[in-house]
């Protein structure tokens, strides 16, 4: 196979049909290679020592031992303290000229409590001794009257005390980088899709998330932690307004845990004009013919599924029903743990708190539990779950998977999910491989328009550009697609797997789950893929067909 | 902490005091809420948050930039305001960029209901006690949430505007299922008077939904049926079709409102029963009469007799065409007729009932293509009866189409949806096109 690598280029006589994918380092180290979970946090960044020393949450740390004492003397058998301190830098640029500059800071402390048995929980952005130790009573006081309802008291496994900081690894601080600098860097890259002649519209943005959270325990933990995100972006639109039709095409650079190297070395500008050509080609690309097809998903497609079919469906609170009335259920259930076979053998999927550049990767989680790697789904097979302290017990195990978060200092904690990737094959494939051993499918790249159900079996994905392959051949690019499949039939049918030059990092920062909604950042990494599924038209008139 | 007129003025004005520049706009946001949810019978979490927030959007010479932190106190606001100066000093221009707004009139809207503003802990769990013995008695297993806000938001600029405006909002939403997962129901109810809500008729709905559809039922086959869509369908789908209405995506060939060398409005692009209006002074469903910008909300008419009345456009875009700003709704009254559910039903001959819709996603906004999941009871009707659960069913399906078939229209109600007031009617529609089928339940 390796003889006609890279020859689709030309037998497909595109020239620019180079993928749009991120090189590799811009996903930040190479891939999760820690078995078992280590017991210390990853390596932090080098400034992590002067950058904790320096934080303003330490001037307010006396307040949050005050909140922890309060709620104990009123009863409470557990208690945890966040001063969480979040800050949000938004630029937006529009075609030429900027559209958006903001920043936002939210601070403020959360107490969570056991009283009798019941969750309480209360917020406040007031810092002052009366405000946080009048939280803590109220968050007892409604655990106790929670607890009234409650046929059998929450238990949490066990857990060490622990005490330490750590701060996202990163080479230069993005809040540290002149805004002059920043927005130049989102014009030049809007100018160099505008140019693209057809294109109409382009927007350019970046956003650079600081997380910041001291965490302390009444059994004792202190946990300082700083996390930096950060989101570059770019789309053209491409406008054919005889036919009135327009497209849109992304770039497919992912957000990260990392400082603004990564914006740097995702090199929005130098991928610009392909960004804008790509969706002029989006424009006059042929309509899909639906039918049973196989299809090679990119990483920057498959990372969706991945989230979606298999990271939702092995959150354990789902499975037991506590998201029952929102996020829905899980077709896993615990007694399918360890027989259920919901892939083909070369699925192995891992669940991974420490992996570098993994926007869900830290230190310890929200209770002061230590970041982890585990599997989830091991030759196929379904074999573990995410878990917190108080869900282990349900799993059968005696410690947590370390799940817990809250996005804010206002939310309540609860299980989140952990980065969540498929592993790259033992082959050594590149795309081009999978492509040449393609006797008639499509290519699938980019996010598109996803759906699935409250279980998790039906799915339904777009991607942001597809090129039909015949014969081992990129042939043309096509439109209005869309794959639809079953969860359990859908990873049965994976029968191809790049190797792990091809593997990288997709994600989102905002992963919703809850009630009151709350937004979490996580990332999955995955090798480019295929798989047989039900690929519809989602075109003008029919709606889309197919079964 | 709901901050009261006063001292959000307050607020601003020390922040318009501390200002250099000219063009200066503070927005003070602030709220107490609480929740208490349950699952499995049994509470998992309660909780309540304070939360101020205040923003300053600084400009200087048509470069500007935004600023916000829970500032409480004059030093507090002065810090955000000298930031966004600075940073507004080193920003690029924005061409778009509008002037402050100055004083302006808003209609008087009476949004803050004193019970609601008063709720505490004992009334959240008496609700959900209610929730909860419904389901025990029906050997159901509940999960939901009841939670319930005091907001307020004010907005100040240099050029003299300040809006106020407090509300109260509370909700219960509840999903029943059997005990082996193979039927559930869903109910939910919102009001900004929480002694609105009726937590047992809300857990009753639910539950005979989940016994209605115990056992599960079998797969329709995929095509077009006539559908009986309950209020709360109807606005998960409409959402998309009110997320449509902006001036400048048709403007510039975006939209499905867009024509070539002009607009849709005027085309009676809807059947003629359909009316879609906002009315932020509505007596028994207030809302927010202060858009995002400063700009008052209006009652507005947007479709009458299923012609598209109305666009709305920004202040920037409004001047470029050379015609009036109109503010996005932040509430949409669908007209509706005097029919209950079960007497929509009754007219159906073959069809299938719809409670409510999941993960919904545009496909292609040309068409307002739309995909998403039935969930929390689908039912099959013949002969105007309801005659057991079908397995839950994908659709792609355009609102903008289903307008156009509706056959019968019920009694409008208040549904539960974030973000903006939906009194929506439930529908019969004909020719609704089911994908493929879901096996979740």
């Amino acid at each position: 196979m390796s003889g006609s690598r890279r020859s689709f280029l030309v037998g497909s006589g595109l020239a620019g049909a180079s993928l749009l994918w991120p090189r590799r380092e811009v996903w930040a180290g190479p891939p999760p290679s820690r078995v078992p979970a280590p017991t210390v946090a990853p390596a932090a960044a080098d400034a992590s020592a002067r950058m904790l020393g320096e934080s303003r949450l330490l001037r307010d740390e006396a307040l949050a031992s005050a909140a922890v004492a309060a709620a104990q003397q009123a009863g409470a058998s557990h208690v945890d303290v966040r001063l969480g301190f979040l800050r949000r830098e938004q630029l937006s640029v529009r075609d030429d000229h900027v559209s958006n500059v903001g920043l936002r800071e939210e601070y403020g402390l959360g107490v969570r409590v056991l009283a009798d048995g019941g969750w309480g929980f209360a917020a406040t952005a007031r810092l002052d001794s009366k405000s946080v130790t009048t939280a803590a009573r109220e968050a007892v006081a409604m655990a106790r009257r929670s607890a009234l309802l409650m046929p059998a008291p929450v238990v949490l496994a066990a857990a060490s005390v622990v005490r330490g900081g750590w701060v996202s690894p990163l080479q230069i601080d993005p809040f540290a980088v002149a805004m002059a600098d920043k927005v130049e860097l989102l014009l030049a890259a809007a100018r160099a899709a505008m140019a693209v002649k057809g294109v109409g519209h382009v927007d350019a943005s970046l956003l650079c998330i600081r997380e910041e959270k001291l965490l302390l325990t009444g059994d004792g933990s202190r946990v300082h932690q700083i996390c930096f995100r950060v989101m570059p972006g770019l789309t053209a639109t491409a406008i054919d307004r005889r036919r009135g039709r327009f497209a849109s095409r992304d770039h497919e650079v992912a957000p990260m845990l990392a400082g603004y190297e990564h914006v740097t070395a995702s090199d929005l500008v130098g991928g610009a004009a392909q960004v804008g050509e790509e969706a002029l080609r989006k424009l006059h690309a042929a309509p899909v013919e639906p039918g049973r097809k196989q299809v090679i998903l990119a990483p920057s497609n498959l990372w969706l599924t991945i989230h979606e079919s298999i990271g939702h469906s092995t959150e354990l609170d789902r499975a037991l029903g506590w998201e029952a009335n929102f996020a829905g259920t899980s077709f896993l259930t615990p007694d399918k743990l360890g027989k259920l076979k919901i892939g083909s053998d070369r699925v192995q999927i891992v669940a991974d708190r420490t992996q570098p550049g993994g926007l869900a990767t830290v230190a310890w989680d929200d209770e002061a539990v230590a970041a982890q790697r585990w599997p989830l789904v091991k030759d196929g097979v379904f074999v573990g779950w995410q878990t917190t302290r108080d869900l282990a017990a349900a799993a059968g195990e005696e410690r947590s998977r370390g799940c817990l978060y809250a996005d804010s200092y206002a939310s309540v904690p609860f299980p989140r999910m952990p980065n969540v990737s498929l592993q790259p094959g033992p082959d050594d494939y590149t795309t081009e491989d999978l492509i040449n051993a393609t006797d008639d499918g499509i290519l699938i790249s980019g996010r598109g328009s996803w759906s699935i159900d409250q279980q998790r079996y039906n799915f339904q994905f777009g991607g942001q550009f597809f090129w039909e392959i015949k014969k081992g051949r990129l042939t043309r690019p096509l439109r209005d697609v869309a794959y639809q499949a079953n969860t359990v039939e859908f990873w049965n049918s994976c029968d191809m797997l790049g190797g792990a030059g091809s593997y990288r990092l997709g994600g989102t920062i905002g992963d919703g789950k809850g009630e009151p909604q709350q937004s979490n950042a996580v990332s999955h990494g995955c090798p480019p893929a295929r798989f047989t599924v039900n690929v519809l038209n989602t075109g003008g008139g029919g709606g889309g067909s197919g079964t | 902490m709901t901050l009261g007129r006063s001292e959000a003025q307050a607020l601003i004005k020390a922040a318009l005091k501390a200002a250099t520049l000219k063009d200066v706009s503070v927005r003070v946001s602030s709220s107490r809420s609480a929740n208490l949810r349950f699952a499995g019978n049994a509470p998992t979490t309660s909780g309540q948050a304070e939360r101020v927030e205040v923003s300053v959007t600084a400009t200087r010479e048509k470069a500007s930039a935004t600023v916000s932190g829970s500032a409480q106190d004059a030093a507090g606001v002065a810090a955000l305001v000298a930031r966004a100066e600075a940073l507004a000093a080193i920003a690029p221009q924005d061409p778009e960029h509008m002037p402050p707004l100055g004083p302006q009139r808003y209609l008087k809207v009476a949004g803050e209901d004193p019970g609601t503003v008063k709720l505490g802990p004992d009334a959240r769990t008496d609700a959900v006690a209610r929730v909860l013995k419904v389901a025990r008695d029906g050997k159901l297993v509940a999960a939901g949430l009841f939670e319930h806000v005091h907001r307020s938001m004010a907005l100040g600029t240099s050029a003299g505007l300040f809006a106020y405006h407090g509300e109260t909002e509370a909700s219960l939403t509840t999903t029943m299922r059997t005990p082996d997962g193979s039927g559930s129901g869903w109910g939910g109810a919102m009001s900004h008077r929480a002694v609105d809500i009726d937590a047992a008729a809300v857990a009753r709905r639910a539950a005979d939904k989940a016994e209605m559809s115990r056992g599960g039922g079998p797969a329709l086959a995929p095509g077009a049926y006539t559908v009986v869509l309950e209020a709360q369908a109807v606005a998960d789908l409409l959402g998309f079709l009110i997320g449509s209405l902006g001036a400048r995506a048709a403007d510039e060939g975006r939209s499905f409102f867009s024509r070539p060398g002009g607009s849709a409005i005027g085309e009676a692009l809807f059947g003629p029963q359909i009316r879609l209006h906002s009315d932020p002074a509505d007596p028994r469903h207030p809302s927010t009469p202060i858009a995002g910008d400063g700009l008052p909300l209006e009652q507005t008419v947007w479709v009458d007799q299923g012609k598209l009345l109305a666009q709305s456009c920004s202040r920037f875009w409004a001047q470029k065409q050379g015609r009036a700003p109109l503010p996005g709704p932040r509430s949409l009254f669908m007209a509706g007729g005097n029919a209950s559910v079960a007497e929509l039903v009754r007219g159906v001959q073959s069809g299938v009932l719809i409670t409510r819709l999941w993960y919904n996603r545009m496909l292609d906004p040309r068409q307002i293509l739309v995909t998403g999941l039935t969930r929390d009871g689908t039912f099959r009707i013949e002969g105007g009866r309801l005659v057991g659960p079908v397995k839950n069913m994908r659709y792609n399906e355009s609102p903008a189409a289903l307008l156009k078939q509706v056959l019968a229209l019920g009694v409008p109600e208040r549904v539960v949806e974030g973000g903006m007031l939906y009194v929506v009617p439930p529908l019969v529609v004909d020719g609704f096109r089911f994908a493929s089928v879901s096996d979740a339940v």
